[in-house]
C-alpha cells in the first residue's frame, strides 16, 4: 500500500519541507496545466525546466524506476509534440494533437503528485498545515482520512477473499446485486472500526481546547532554497513578461 | 488519601439496547492497586471499565446513575480531554486504536493533544519506548506490525501521557502466547511504578501473580471477590462452574513435537493427501511441506508460533494464496488450487467480512440451486438458527453469525472448513458452544482450526498439526 503519505522515513534521500513540495506543485499546476504566460518564450522555456524538476526529485528519492517509466514517456509526448504534430492532418491531428496537448500539460503535476505522496509522512503534512495557520477543523478530519485509507483497503480485500470463497461473481447468480454484496461488509467493518477508533482517540484528549503540539520536524533547509528559487523565477519572468520587459 | 476511583450505586443501560447493563454498581478502587474484573460475556465488566475511563457518559448514551468519582473528582464534570492526562486506556482491538500511521508518531499522539512542549513529548516517547523495550519499532509503518507488536504500541502511547490509572479492556484477545507474555511485563512494570491498573478479562492464567484483587461480576453488579492468591488457586471445574475460562490447561501443545500427532479415538480410515505445499514470499520461504495426509472428518487444530506459516499453510489449502502450484487429492481425486476455491471455506475471525445478503436465509442460499432450500433449512435446524431465518445476519451476535457463515458453507457442499481464531474474545460457555458444534459437524468435512486455545483443542479436535518455521 506504498503511496498516499506512506513515505518510507529511514530511506528516502532528499528531505524537503512540505511546504516546499505544495509550492512546486502549484506553479506546476499554473504554468503546465494552466499554461499562464504562454505567449511570453521565456516562460515557456522556463515551464519546460521546472516540469524537469520532479523527475529529479524522485530520482534524489531513490525512485530510479519511476523517474525512468515518467522521464521516458514525458520525453516521448514532448517530442511527439515538438516534431510529430506539426506534419499531421486530418483525424490524426486531432487525436494525436490531442492527447499530447493534454498530457504535456498533465504529466509533470502528476509526476509531481507522485513524488509528493511517496515523500511525506501524514504528520509531516499535518505539521505543514498547522504551520500554514489550516485551522485543526480541517486537520483533524484529514489525518483521520489518511489513517483510514490503508484500513479500508484491508477490508475491502478481507472482503473480496470472503466472495471468492462464496463464489460471488459478477455475473453469477445474483449479478445484480454484486455491488450491494461487495459493500455491505466493508461498510459495517468499517463503521465498527471508526467507532472503536473515535472511543479510543477520545480517551486520548483527542478534541481537547488547547493547541496541539506536532513532534514533527519540519521547516526550510539550503535544499528547500535551491528548489523554490528557480520555482519562483517563473513568476518573476510572467511578470516581466506582462509588462514587457521580456519576451 | 483519595481513592483512584470510587463508583458509588452505579446503573447504566445502553441507549442501544447493548448487553452489559449495570445495576446498583459499587466499586472502589485504591492507588496502586492491581484490579481484575471478570465474568461471562455481557456481565457488565467491559460497561464497569468504560465508566472507568469516561467514555461512559461521555461517548456511549444511556441512562447513568449514582457517582462515579476519580482522585475526588466527579467524571460527568469532567470533560473527556481532561480525563486523558489521568486514565490512560488499552482496548481489546490493536487494528482500531492507533491514530496514526507511523509508530513515533502514535506513541507521541497522546501527549501532542495535551499540548506539551516539544522537547517534553521527545523525552517521554524515547522513555516509554525504553521502557517497554520497543525502541526497534519507532518511525516504522505501524501497518506493517504484528498484532503484539501494535499492542506494545498502544502500551507505550499510553505509557507516555503518565496516566494514574491504566484501564485495559480484554488485551489479549487478539493475542498470541508470546505477545500476551510481552503484555504481562509491561503491567508488571506499571506496577512496580505504582500506577493504578484495572484490567476487564476473559482469558485469566496470565494475570496470575499481577492482579491482587479479583471481581467477579453477575448481572452487572460485583457478586464475588476474591484475594490475587485465592483466585488464581480455583480449580478448572469451579471456575468453568461461574462461566470462567481455565487458568492454566494441563496440555500445552505447543510444545510438543512439530508435525500431525492425533490427540483423541477417532476412527475414519480415508485421508486427503496434500502435496507440494511449498511457499515463499520472495526470497524468504514461508511454507514447506513436500507431502503431508490429513484424516479426513477429522477436526485438526493447526498450532504453532506467529509466523510459523500457519495462514499461509490454511491460505494455500483453501487456494487463495496467488502463485501457489501444490496439489491436494481427495477421494483419489485430484485438486488443483483454483479448484480447491469451491471444496474448501474459512471462516474468518471477523466474520462480518463473510455476511452478504439481507436475511440468514438468502444468505444461506446465495449461490444454492433454489430447489435446495429444503435442506437449508435443514442445516439451519441443526445449527439452531432457523429461527433468525428472517433476521439480517448482521442484526445477529458473533456466535450466531459464524453459525450463518457454517451453514452457508455446508450447503455449498465445502469439504474442507478452515476456522481462524473461533473463540478469540468468548467466555467460557461460548467457547464450549463452538466446540460442540465443531465436534458435531458431518463426518465427511474435515475441519481445520487455527488457535492458539488450547482448552478449545482440548475440547473437540481430534488431532494437531504443529507447524513451526514453515515446516512439520
Amino acid at each position: 500500500m506504498a503511496g498516499l503519505f506512506e513515505a518510507d522515513i529511514e530511506n528516502r534521500g532528499l528531505v524537503l519541507d512540505p511546504r516546499t513540495k505544495l509550492f512546486v506543485m502549484i506553479t506546476l499546476a499554473v504554468f503546465a496545466l494552466g499554461g499562464a504566460g504562454g505567449d511570453t518564450a521565456a516562460v515557456r522555456c522556463g515551464t519546460t525546466a521546472v516540469s524537469v524538476l520532479p523527475l529529479i526529485l524522485l530520482l534524489t528519492a531513490g525512485k530510479f524506476g519511476k523517474a525512468a517509466v515518467f522521464g521516458i514517456s514525458y520525453a516521448l509526448i514532448k517530442y511527439a509534440e515538438i516534431f510529430l504534430v506539426p506534419d499531421l492532418t486530418g483525424a490524426a491531428l486531432s487525436v494525436i494533437g490531442l492527447l499530447c496537448l493534454i498530457f504535456v500539460r498533465l504529466m509533470p503535476g502528476l509526476i509531481m503528485g507522485a513524488y509528493m505522496l511517496s515523500s511525506t509522512t501524514v504528520s509531516e503534512f499535518i505539521a505543514a498545515m498547522s504551520r500554514m495557520h489550516v485551522p485543526q477543523q480541517i486537520t483533524i478530519p484529514m489525518s483521520v482520512m489518511f489513517r483510514f485509507f490503508p484500513t479500508v483497503l484491508e477490508e475491502f480485500s478481507s472482503v473480496g477473499t470472503a466472495m471468492k470463497m462464496r463464489d460471488i461473481r459478477i455475473g453469477g447468480k445474483n449479478a445484480g446485486k454484486f455491488i450491494e454484496y461487495r459493500l455491505v461488509p466493508l461498510m459495517v467493518c468499517s463503521v465498527n472500526i471508526g467507532s472503536e477508533l473515535s472511543a479510543a482517540a477520545l480517551t486520548r484528549g483527542l478534541g481537547a481546547k488547547v493547541r496541539r503540539t506536532n513532534i514533527c520536524r519540519i521547516g526550510f533547509h539550503f535544499q528547500d532554497i535551491a528548489v523554490i528559487i528557480p520555482t519562483a523565477m517563473l513568476y518573476l519572468l510572467w511578470i516581466l513578461g506582462m509588462i514587457g520587459v521580456v519576451k | 488519601m483519595t481513592d483512584a476511583a470510587v463508583l458509588k450505586s452505579v446503573s447504566f443501560r445502553y441507549a442501544n439496547g447493548d448487553a452489559g447493563a449495570l445495576d446498583h454498581l459499587d466499586l472502589t478502587i485504591k492507588r496502586g492497586e492491581c484490579v481484575l474484573l471478570c465474568g461471562r460475556s455481557g456481565c457488565g465488566k467491559t460497561t464497569a471499565t468504560r465508566l472507568l475511563n469516561g467514555l461512559i457518559p461521555h461517548y456511549y448514551e444511556g441512562e447513568l446513575e449514582g457517582s462515579v468519582t476519580f482522585f475526588g473528582r466527579s467524571v460527568g464534570d469532567t470533560a473527556i480531554e481532561d480525563l486523558a492526562g489521568i486514565v490512560g486506556s488499552v482496548f481489546q482491538n490493536p487494528r482500531s486504536q492507533f491514530f496514526c500511521v507511523d509508530t513515533t508518531a502514535e506513541i507521541a499522539f497522546g501527549c501532542e493533544n495535551m499540548s506539551l512542549p516539544e522537547s517534553e513529548i521527545r523525552r517521554r516517547v524515547d522513555k516509554a519506548a525504553a521502557d517497554i523495550k520497543i525502541r526497534d519499532l519507532l518511525n516504522r509503518s505501524i501497518f506493517d506490525l504484528s498484532g503484539g507488536e501494535k499492542q506494545k504500541i498502544a502500551c507505550a502511547g499510553v505509557a507516555a501521557m503518565l496516566p494514574e490509572l491504566i484501564v485495559l479492556d480484554e488485551p489479549t484477545s487478539n493475542l498470541d502466547p508470546d505477545a500476551i507474555t510481552g503484555l504481562r511485563d509491561i503491567i508488571g512494570r506499571w506496577k512496580a511504578q505504582g500506577k493504578t491498573i484495572v484490567i476487564a478479562e476473559h482469558r485469566l492464567g496470565w494475570l496470575s501473580g499481577i492482579c491482587g484483587r479479583v471481581l467477579f461480576m453477575e448481572d452487572g453488579r460485583i457478586s464475588k471477590e476474591f484475594t490475587g492468591d485465592e483466585f488464581f488457586s480455583l480449580d478448572t471445574g469451579k471456575l468453568n462452574e461461574m462461566g470462567l475460562r481455565a487458568l492454566r490447561t494441563s496440555n500445552n501443545y505447543l510444545e510438543s513435537r512439530s508435525g500431525l500427532a492425533r490427540i483423541k479415538a477417532f476412527d475414519g480410515s480415508d485421508s486427503i493427501t496434500l502435496e507440494g505445499f511449498v511457499y515463499s514470499y520472495g526470497k524468504q520461504k514461508a511454507l514447506d511441506i513436500p507431502m503431508l495426509e490429513l484424516p479426513e472428518g477429522a477436526v485438526i487444530a493447526v498450532i504453532g508460533h506467529n509466523g510459523a506459516g500457519k495462514s499461509t499453510f490454511t491460505k494455500c489449502l483453501c487456494g487463495l494464496q496467488k502463485r501457489f502450484k501444490g496439489r491436494v487429492t481427495i477421494g483419489g481425486r485430484s485438486y488443483r488450487p483454483k479448484e480447491m476455491i469451491r471444496l474448501s471455506y474459512m471462516v474468518m475471525q471477523d466474520v462480518n467480512h463473510q455476511l452478504f445478503a439481507e436475511t440468514v436465509t438468502e444468505e444461506v442460499m446465495l449461490g444454492a440451486a433454489d430447489a435446495e432450500e429444503r435442506k437449508a433449512t435443514d442445516i439451519l435446524e441443526k445449527l439452531n438458527i432457523l429461527e433468525y431465518r428472517d433476521r439480517h445476519p448482521m442484526s445477529l451476535s458473533g456466535g450466531q453469525k459464524q453459525r450463518v457463515a457454517i451453514a452457508s458453507a455446508l450447503l455449498a457442499g465445502k469439504k474442507i472448513l478452515v476456522f481462524d481464531e473461533p473463540t478469540s474474545g468468548l467466555d467460557y460457555r461460548s467457547m464450549e458452544r463452538t466446540a460442540e458444534l465443531l465436534r458435531t459437524l458431518d463426518a465427511d468435512v474435515t475441519v481445520l482450526i487455527v488457535t492458539h486455545d488450547m482448552e478449545l483443542i482440548d475440547r473437540c479436535c481430534t488431532h494437531i498439526l504443529h507447524i513451526e518455521e514453515g515446516k512439520i
